[in-house]
């Protein structure tokens, strides 16, 4: 644009600028957490903020996950819940508002900083490194940790077998549904408090679909509580303990899954009667 | 019909020069296309910065020399290249810091890292042409044949001699090196593994706990070591002009085109291709069809295909061929 | 208006700077810095075309300001005697055997079906058209550069004169500047027609090769332009020095002024330049403003700014690119006819990349990209800097070294390197607009 300093008019030279990978993320700079005892296991309470200095895409948008639960964020298409996922993992600073995980104020850390906590994220697209091999992706996901990992490869290759067949395979080279199993394992790697996905069944066939919700099942009875973005959203809300309809970048309707499933309006309006 | 003096020749003047050119090219394309892939942007400076490093080497070569220490047949360069390396990787940390550290924080386009490589070129040349000037700089010293044309003609009684440089043995030898000791780096440790994925995925690595600006680092201080050895070695097999230097960018960046932009192995097999065009074609091949047709059809004229001021259009014309028919590079730029 | 006050006074303070030097230096010098000074900023008005305009990103400017001088030769120089009989036919012959070589090979790519046979065929043609080009090529070349190899040695150019009364007919050269841009245009195509093609661009890594392909054939072709030999005594559009001096109206005219006739002479010649040059910028200058508000202009910019939503919308993205680069180079062509016409010389190894791409790229950037007037002012205050650091470091050498011993290694070092300050003023000139207002000096609106 012609107003942005920093941008590149229009320059699409594949010589001289690098195209791929490159970061759309703006992450938090990085701070320390502060105390913040009681309250949910986590929470992104009144968040507002968008990207850069662009408009506000979320607005007092609240969303928490208890331990042992299963949340998901259901809405419109463009409604913000990316956004709100990411807003919760640092990858984008809050104009307002604050992230608290495990009695700790953590609006403040950067998402590297937020993975040592205990997050695991996985984002709905470019999920995994194409170009490098299904162990490696795993090893990646475990970057922060210092211990031996093998055992929670084991526990992955145990959760997805197919990756085990596969692991010396590069990533980019798997079918959509292996590569979710991937991105999900990477996520898992840090054996994670919390983890947190985005659109995990975006692009999958609903064999694969029901395939990996009975996984992400299987994960939250290892205790892990999940917090997850759905465009299904009722098969998602069927396995969901807390729903969150958002509408606009604001939370417009909360309840457990069946409240929601139930709900005459919310029926009407997302579930297509 | 010589068929043995016409490989000796064909060694001698096209096998040999091509595989320490090549060499050369690949350590200089690898820096780039390393910038490439972690940072995104082509890195003008490049050649600048390997004449920056050579630069300090040189230095340090002198004052070892003026106290007498020398390393025997080898090149006291050799002795001086660590702290040449060290040199240039505070150099580059610098001026990350000074200079490019801010735009990665405004989330700047690449290709404003590209205009701000030309000032930080500008810099690095005009530093270098400060301390030591403009000229040639001989810092050779040591053993200067490893095998000289006489010996290796009263030892094989051909008519044909066949010269190796230290100098081209050395380039090559350490080439191979500093490859497989990269390689090594980027596919077995994990800091490389980290590098790989941070050039396959940025926001991704950022969500798996990875330090984009521990990453950025390690690049700068592989790309100065990279730079700096192989302004050395070129600076030792022909010889230290700053301004050669300068040129060099073109051959190094049609070699990493031609592998394929972000692609290591691309930028080993670019310099490679390049090298080898560049001299096959430039070469005179009088000589060497001499010895292979008979007597009679002998050429007259020197069988030069182009003459050798126009090896910057044989570099480009081939990086033309491989961009028109493939074109991410022979090895389909893929992260580092 | 604060801005055009602002931008009223950024262009007064370096018209200041140029006074300034003619009344400290002297006014030839002053007079030098503003004639270059004109043809930097017509020079930066082009990249600004590419760049500011369109995003492209050319760095090649140095081939395309070259065959701008090359223009001036083949316009401005007499033509050799004998030299097209001797082998100037063969030699048109044997570059439209050269290209119907290509095209053949083209041909043969475009009707052929894909596989080993196609390639086959290509090659054989390409190899084949090669050998037969050099072989027509040689013998012709070499009998051109036989004609008097000390003196001549080319074909010369479109002068009407002969060698004795060439320079007679200097207004030719004004002929030679449109001349120049066509040429320039005409590379510029070319390029653009192959680089610009393909599904991302590579113009960057293009133009930069092309450049010093140019520069290579100017230093190697001595049929064409007589290589490193140089052409010197390129006839000029305006009178000469000595016929003014030896004219006794100007004398008296000069004496009129209270200025010997010397200083008259060349102070006279440097104006006259400087009016020929001004006019091209204001035409220029004109043009490029009134493209960047027409149509045009307009579906440049928003291309620039959103190419998705331009090509979703019809827009001939390609095309538009394709049109603006070969502008844009036109203009650097003209440029550089015109300066080969100052410099009265054609010194192929003068051309430097760091002096004819990068510095203008400095120039633009610092202007303000997308701006033409700040390129315009980007163009004169850096040539401004690039002539003056050297004094100036010297100046600070001096300052520097005062207190060393005459003799002193490094005080004898130091002011020998003076002369290497103007790249690392350059560089750090354009690190600090950059960081600091990134948008340039006068910034697009």
């Amino acid at each position: 644009m012609s107003g942005d300093p920093y941008g590149d008019r229009g320059n699409k030279d594949a010589t001289i600028v690098n195209p791929r990978g490159t970061g759309t993320a703006q992450p938090v700079k990085g701070g320390s957490a502060k105390a913040a005892p009681n309250g949910p296991f986590l929470i992104g309470e009144t968040m507002t903020g968008g990207y850069g200095n662009g408009p506000d895409i979320l607005h007092d948008c609240t969303i928490s996950v208890e331990k042992g639960e299963i949340a998901v964020i259901v809405g419109p298409n463009g409604a913000g819940k990316s956004t709100a996922m990411k807003a919760i993992f640092g990858m984008l600073d809050l104009r307002a508002g604050h992230v608290r995980l495990d009695g700790e104020d953590i609006t403040a850390l950067s998402p590297q900083a937020r993975v040592a906590k205990g997050m695991g994220f996985v984002p709905q697209t470019s999920n995994i490194f194409t170009s490098m091999t299904v162990e490696e992706n795993l090893e990646m996901g475990a970057f922060i940790r210092t211990d031996d990992f093998s055992g929670t490869m084991e526990q992955i290759f145990d959760l997805f077998p197919i990756l085990r067949e596969k692991r010396r395979q590069p990533a980019g080279e798997l079918s959509g549904g292996q590569r979710q199993q991937v991105a999900v394992g990477r996520a898992l790697m840090t054996q994670p408090k919390l983890l947190m996905l985005d659109e995990p069944t975006a692009g999958v066939s609903p064999i694969v679909m029901d395939e990996l919700f009975e996984r992400i099942i299987d994960v939250a009875r290892t205790g892990i509580p999940v917090l997850m973005v759905e465009q299904n959203a009722r098969q998602a809300l069927e396995i969901a303990d807390k729903g969150y309809v958002m509408v606009q970048g604001a939370n417009a309707y909360t309840g457990t899954g069946k409240e929601l499933l139930a709900d005459e309006d919310v029926r009407k309006s997302f579930l297509g009667g | 019909m010589d068929f043995l003096n016409a490989l000796v020749a064909l060694s001698n003047y096209v096998l040999i020069p091509g595989m320490a050119y090549g060499s050369q090219l690949a350590l200089g394309a690898l820096g780039v296309t390393m910038v490439y892939g972690i940072l995104r942007f082509s890195n003008f400076a490049h050649g600048d910065t390997m004449a920056f490093g050579a630069m300090v080497t040189v230095l340090m070569t002198w004052w070892l020399q003026s106290l007498g220490v020398s390393l025997g047949p080898l090149p006291t360069a050799l002795l001086a290249l660590p702290v040449g390396i060290a040199v240039c990787i505070g150099m580059l940390l610098a001026t990350d810091r000074a200079v490019y550290h801010f735009y990665r924080e405004k989330k700047a386009k690449p290709v404003i890292l590209v205009i701000v490589s030309m000032g930080v070129m500008f810099i690095m040349n005009g530093i270098v042409r400060f301390i030591i000037g403009p000229g040639d700089q001989r810092f050779l010293d040591g053993e200067r044949f490893l095998v000289s044309a006489r010996d290796f003609k009263t030892m094989t009684g051909l008519q044909e001699g066949l010269a190796i440089k230290t100098t081209q043995a050395i380039t090559v030898v350490t080439a191979v090196i500093v490859v497989a000791a990269l390689f090594w780096f980027l596919n077995r440790t994990r800091a490389g593994k980290s590098m790989r994925a941070y050039s396959d995925n940025e926001d991704l690595a950022l969500l798996s706990g990875i330090n984009p600006e521990r990453v950025v680092m390690l690049t700068w201080i592989i790309v100065a070591a990279l730079a700096t050895i192989a302004g050395v070695l070129y600076g030792l097999d022909k010889t230290f002009k700053p301004f050669t230097y300068f040129q060099l960018l073109l051959p190094i960046f049609a070699a990493a085109i031609v592998g394929g932009l972000g692609s290591p192995l691309g930028a080993i097999a670019g310099g490679f291709v390049i090298a080898f065009s560049e001299v096959t074609i430039t070469y005179a091949w009088k000589k060497v069809l001499g010895y292979l047709m008979p007597e009679s059809l002998a050429p007259d004229s020197l069988m030069q295909l182009l003459s050798t001021d126009y090896k910057f259009a044989v570099s480009f014309t081939i990086l033309l061929i491989v961009l028109l028919f493939r074109p991410t590079g022979l090895f389909k730029g893929k992260a580092v | 208006m604060s801005d055009a006050v602002k931008n009223t006074g950024l262009f007064m303070i370096v018209g200041a700077l140029i006074l300034l030097t003619g009344v400290l230096q002297s006014w030839n010098a002053a007079l030098l810095i503003l004639n270059m000074g004109l043809i930097s900023a017509i020079m930066a008005l082009g990249v600004n075309l590419q760049w500011g305009f369109a995003g492209l990103f050319n760095i090649g400017v140095m081939g395309f300001v070259a065959l701008g001088g090359l223009a001036a030769v083949l316009i401005g120089m007499p033509v050799t005697p004998g030299a097209w009989r001797a082998g100037g036919i063969g030699v048109i012959g044997a570059l439209l055997l050269g290209a119907a070589t290509i095209a053949a090979a083209v041909m043969v790519m475009k009707r052929m079906r894909k596989g080993p046979l196609r390639a086959l065929v290509v090659i054989v043609v390409l190899v084949g058209g090669f050998f037969v080009f050099r072989a027509l090529l040689d013998p012709n070349v070499a009998a051109i550069e036989a004609i008097n190899p000390a003196g001549t040695g080319y074909l010369g150019g479109l002068n009407p004169g002969d060698q004795d009364t060439y320079k007679d007919y200097g207004i030719i050269l004004l002929l030679a500047w449109p001349a120049g841009g066509v040429l320039a245009a005409g590379a510029a195509w070319l390029i653009g027609k192959t680089a610009l093609g393909l599904r991302s661009d590579y113009l960057a890594i293009a133009t930069l090769g092309i450049a010093e392909i140019i520069i290579a054939v100017l230093k190697n072709e001595d049929w064409l332009s007589r290589g490193v030999k140089n052409v010197i005594g390129i006839p000029r559009p305006v009178p000469y020095e000595i016929d003014l001096q030896n004219d006794p109206a100007f004398v008296e005219r000069a004496a009129g002024v209270g200025l010997d006739p010397t200083m008259a002479s060349t102070l006279y010649v440097k104006l006259l330049y400087a009016a020929l040059f001004l006019v091209v910028l204001l035409v220029l200058l004109w043009m490029a403003q009134k493209a960047l508000a027409s149509p045009w202009g307009r579906m440049l910019r928003a291309i620039r700014d959103n190419e998705f939503a331009a090509e979703a919308m019809g827009k001939d993205v390609k095309r538009r690119h394709l049109q603006v680069f070969v502008l844009g180079s036109a203009v650097c062509g003209i440029a550089g006819a015109m300066m080969t016409t100052l410099d009265g010389q054609l010194v192929p190894s003068a051309y430097q990349p760091l002096r004819f791409t990068f510095l203008i790229w400095v120039m633009v950037i610092i202007g303000g990209s997308g701006n033409n007037f700040g390129a315009v002012l980007g163009g004169f205050l850096i040539w401004f800097l690039w002539v003056q650091v050297e004094p100036m470091g010297r100046l600070l050498m001096d300052l520097v070294t005062s207190g060393m011993a005459d003799g002193y290694w490094l005080k004898t070092h130091l002011l020998e390197s003076a002369a290497h300050m103007r790249l690392l003023t350059m560089g750090i000139v354009l690190l600090l607009v950059l960081r600091f207002s990134p948008r340039g000096l006068i910034p697009e609106k």
